[in-house]
């Protein structure tokens, strides 16, 4: 389940503990590879202590979960201040996006909470865009 | 019959009503229980489901558990948390006899589900030791088996447990039917062999109508093979895959998966909401989606009882996938663990460490699923593709392909949708102006323009013939010359050939050999050479070769609507048979099979002659009321219609002697043609004949055409010939159609533009 790509610290991929889908997971892969940057993707259903293992140890230069079941707020919101608790991962750049809640687009409350469990920026499923952006400039700070 | 779920579902099927139901679950009691009973109260054959949440599935109770207590909201019914006298409070009163409710969960190691489901007295459910680990969780798939294999045995101590497979879902798109069809009846066998008497074979519907009857026909075949003695049902799946976002499209993909299910003789529809893409749906919109489903169901025409025992692709990839599996040990779930190592059973795209993922799927050019590397898989379905994955906008537009259809957008936003194509040479086709003459016959017949259209010409033949003998036509052979031929075409010349001192003439249709071989055969068919010398003026219409082919049928016995019928049916079949094994040539020649769309939903429309004229004069068209329809009248029809149509009853005069006037209408023919949209034209010449001799001798000299050339043909018919309807098709017309070629004549090897010398 674990498609690594070769050079440098990877892009860390991760659905969440209970989140079994996959699709959101192959093709952020294929996209993040296409803007230039190796990736980890380390499947669905991924348990934290797994997650914050594989961080750990790669030393990622940016993590991303995706997750759509809709239990995406509570699973990210508990795992999130495992991965700061590390402290290899306390600056490491880490994002959320995809079908966070049940009820549809995400509330602003959820996505502040979000932000204080520790993750750097929370994206609407719409915000593709502004993702490739970020990734984009992420490869220039890795150059400069 | 069976008690239980089996038996509701197969009393429903057998008064010919399908069974609807939702993937419903809330996480709260008192809506779950209210979704129960508004699904009990739907009018129409409902089960009620208790869809499980993503952390029961995963069996992590505890945080359910913490969820539950902090009042967040979960994806599904906690069923494990709430434990069996919780639930039997939900249930109590609403699950009856009449009214079975099913567990949906999605779990590798389900165990304590269906404990606890079966201590709430619920035991009917779902699942799979493939189909719920491979797209569900990271469970070696042995333990996956083993899981289930223990779950199959709890089961089967319940006297009417029924189990749902899954495996006609995985990851719920791009896994080609065959796939799916196999998977679902291997988990319906192993279930089966841990003892289960009733079980469903599920199948999701994918991304073309005709292939998922097909599959579903496929399906219930092989489980009749394999499944003999026990009950069983095939449950059909509205679209697990990005869902329509808008409420018209989420709408209308719900309704062709409520026909596909009767269609193809189905029992049970588990439907999806408007809401599918979106978010958890709400009651109301479940209720929506099942009263819509129903509604459609009972308005459509259940499938024979007996499964359609065409060798379709999907059939013959399917069964042999199952036997190969089978083949390899005694046991099913001794098999699955083996067929996956193998790459016998591998799903596209999924993510799982035991899948072998060396087979790939497309989307083809004609909108169906099917394999582009078949890996390991046990046959080879075409050449492999040229590596390259996918990109992730090429993945995106696949996973969108329904989604954007339903909603209304393009279908094809890139060359995505078609990946393998987009490595193959792209033909540039001539620019319009430079084709109304050909080039010299080295330069046409090596034109890959040429050579596209001479296959695609091939796949007409192919399946023309195929589907004509499969309705009991025989092929004759047509004579090519004769004493007298077919006078009535318009303004064209016969050419004469010198017989041993005799004048005879070169064929310009077979139709007074058809009319003669009635005597031997009921039903026959020509592939004639005919050759008209047409008049000058049409060498630039387009669509006229002074010598070409027709398709040329004949019925004895038959009416005017059974030729008018006949033709629809063969048309679209060699449509469908062409975008099937031509798409490629299609797509290197520019033809986008969207095109087609309309054509195949039959019937045509049919417009009289005289409403053709009364449209024509709306276009401001001055055309004759008692008169044949003009080149240009007709090409202009053409180009207005968005589908084929029928123009019938032309008026007597316009038509040759054989046309049979109508009775109840003096003066007008028991005719018909058929014209394709586009401007393509007049494609199809057909009508009722006249077979009487003194009627037949009438309308010659009406014609102006001596009945003494026609000596051994009106003998015949003065003996008594049977009364008969037929048509032409033409074969360079049709395609010219197919392909979307500017002239004619760039389908025909040899081509003969009017008042052109030419070799
Ligand atoms: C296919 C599918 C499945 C398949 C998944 C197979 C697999 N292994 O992947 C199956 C049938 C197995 C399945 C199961 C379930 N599913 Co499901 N599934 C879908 C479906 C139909 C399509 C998802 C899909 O393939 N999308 C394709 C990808 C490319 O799109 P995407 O996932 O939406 O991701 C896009 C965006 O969200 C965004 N995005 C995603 N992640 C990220 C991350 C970042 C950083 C950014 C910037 C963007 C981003 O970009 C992506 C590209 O556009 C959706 C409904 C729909 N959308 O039509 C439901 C859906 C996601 N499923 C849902 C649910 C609830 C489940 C289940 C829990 C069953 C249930 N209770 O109904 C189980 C999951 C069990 C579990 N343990 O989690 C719900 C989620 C509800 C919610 N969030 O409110 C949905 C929305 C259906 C619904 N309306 O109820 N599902």
């Amino acid at each position: 389940m674990m498609m690594s790509s070769p050079s440098g610290e990877p892009v860390v991929i991760s659905g969440t503990s209970s989140d079994s889908h996959t699709w959101n997971l192959v093709y952020l892969q294929l996209l993040v590879r296409e803007l230039g940057h190796p990736v980890l993707n380390l499947g669905p259903c991924v348990p934290d202590d797994l997650l914050v293992a594989e961080c750990a140890r790669t030393g990622p230069r940016l993590v991303v979960i995706s997750t759509v079941n809709g239990h995406g707020y509570a699973d990210a919101v508990r795992v999130a201040p495992r991965l700061r608790a590390r402290r290899e991962l306390a600056g490491t750049r880490l994002v959320i996006g995809g079908k966070l809640g049940i009820h549809g687009a995400a509330a602003a409350r959820r996505r502040d909470q979000l932000v204080a469990a520790g993750f750097d920026r929370v994206y609407e499923e719409t915000e593709l865009a502004a993702f490739a952006d970020d990734l984009a400039r992420l490869r220039v700070g890795v150059a400069s | 019959m069976t008690a239980g779920f089996g038996g509701f579902v197969a009393r429903a099927r057998a008064a010919g009503r399908l069974v609807v139901q939702p993937r419903m679950g809330f996480s709260d009691t008192a809506t779950m229980r209210a979704g129960l009973l508004a699904t009990k109260r739907v009018p129409a054959t409902t089960v009620g489901t208790l869809t499980l949440d993503s952390y029961t599935r995963v069996n992590d109770i505890a945080a359910a558990d913490h969820a539950l207590a902090e009042g967040i909201p979960l994806n599904g019914y906690p069923i494990v948390s709430y434990g069996p006298e919780r639930t039997a409070t939900v249930l109590d009163g609403i699950r009856d006899a009449g009214f079975p409710v099913q567990v949906r969960h999605g779990s590798a190691r389900p165990q304590d589900i269906v404990r606890a489901s079966l201590a709430a007295g619920l035991d009917a459910t779902e699942g799979g030791p493939v189909s719920y680990c491979l797209p569900y969780s990271r469970m070696p798939l042995t333990d996956a088996v083993r899981n289930w294999s223990h779950t199959a045995d709890i089961l089967a101590t319940a006297p009417n447990a029924h189990v749902e497979t899954f495996g006609g879902c995985m990851l719920g798109q791009l896994c080609p039917p065959s796939m799916l069809v196999a998977l679902s009846v291997l988990e319906g066998l192993f279930f089966v062999q841990h003892g289960l008497r009733s079980v469903s074979l599920s199948y999701a519907q994918q991304v073309d109508a005709e292939q998922d009857e097909e599959a579903v026909h496929a399906l219930r075949r092989l489980a009749a093979d394999l499944l003999p003695g026990v009950d069983w049902h095939v449950v059909v799946y509205t679209y697990m895959g990005l869902y329509p976002t808008t409420p018209h499209g989420a709408a209308a993909l719900l309704e062709s998966s409520a026909r596909l299910a009767v269609r193809s003789g189905a029992a049970r529809l588990i439907v999806k909401t408007a809401a599918e893409a979106r978010r958890i749906p709400t009651i109301a919109e479940n209720v929506d989606a099942l009263t819509l489903a129903a509604e459609v169901a009972a308005a459509t025409r259940w499938a024979d009882d007996e499964p359609d025992a065409a060798d379709t692709t999907v059939h013959t990839e399917a069964r042999a996938i199952v036997t190969a599996v089978l083949g390899l040990a005694h046991t099913v779930a001794e098999a699955l663990p083996a067929a996956f190592r193998l790459g016998y059973l591998d799903v596209p795209y999924c993510l799982h460490p035991d899948n072998a993922g060396r087979a790939t799927s497309e989307i083809d050019p004609t909108g169906r699923l099917r394999w582009a590397a078949t890996g390991s898989l046990p046959f080879r379905a075409r050449p492999a593709a040229a590596g390259r994955g996918p990109t992730s906008a090429g993945l995106l537009a696949a996973l969108s392909h329904t989604q954007r259809r339903f909603d209304g957008l393009p279908a094809t936003a890139g060359a995505a949708d078609r990946p393998v194509l987009g490595a193959q040479m792209t033909i540039t086709t001539p620019g319009p102006t430079s084709t109304y003459l050909p080039p010299s016959p080295p330069e046409h017949l090596a034109s890959p323009v040429t050579r596209a259209a001479l296959r695609v010409q091939q796949q007409v033949l192919t399946a023309a013939r195929s589907f004509l003998a499969g309705d009991g036509f025989i092929e004759l052979l047509p004579p090519v010359i004769g004493p007298v031929t077919d006078p009535g075409v318009r303004g064209s010349k016969q050419l004469d050939v010198d017989y041993y001192g005799h004048r005879y003439k070169l064929m310009t249709s077979g139709i007074l050999y058809k009319q003669a071989s009635l005597l031997a055969f009921d039903k026959l068919f020509f592939i004639a050479p005919n050759v008209r010398a047409e008049p000058v003026e049409t060498c630039n219409t387009r669509r006229h070769l002074a010598e070409f082919h027709q398709i040329d049928v004949e019925i004895s016995g038959g009416t005017r609507a059974d030729a008018r019928r006949l033709a629809e049916r063969l048309l679209v079949h060699v449509v469908r048979h062409v975008l099937r094994t031509a798409g490629d040539d299609l797509a290197a020649l520019g033809r986008d099979p969207v095109v087609f769309a309309e054509l195949l939903r039959e019937p045509f429309d049919v417009l009289t002659h005289a409403e053709a004229v009364a449209a024509l004069h709306d276009l401001q068209y001055p055309q004759s009321t008692d008169a044949e329809i003009e080149w240009e009248g007709e090409e202009l029809l053409s180009h207005k219609a968005r589908r084929p149509f029928f123009v019938t009853d032309y008026p007597k005069g316009s038509r040759g002697f054989y046309d049979r006037e109508n009775p109840e209408s003096p003066g007008t023919l028991r005719n018909f043609d058929l014209i394709v949209p586009g401007g393509y034209g007049e494609l199809v010449s057909g009508s009722e004949r006249e077979s009487d001799y003194a009627t037949i001798v009438t309308r010659m000299r009406e014609t102006g055409e001596n009945p003494a050339k026609y000596r051994w043909y009106l003998d015949m018919v003065r003996d008594g010939i049977p009364a008969s309807a037929g048509f032409g098709m033409g074969l360079e017309r049709l395609t010219r159609f197919l392909t979307g070629l500017d002239s004619v004549w760039q389908v025909n090897a040899y081509p003969k533009v009017p008042g052109l010398v030419a070799p």
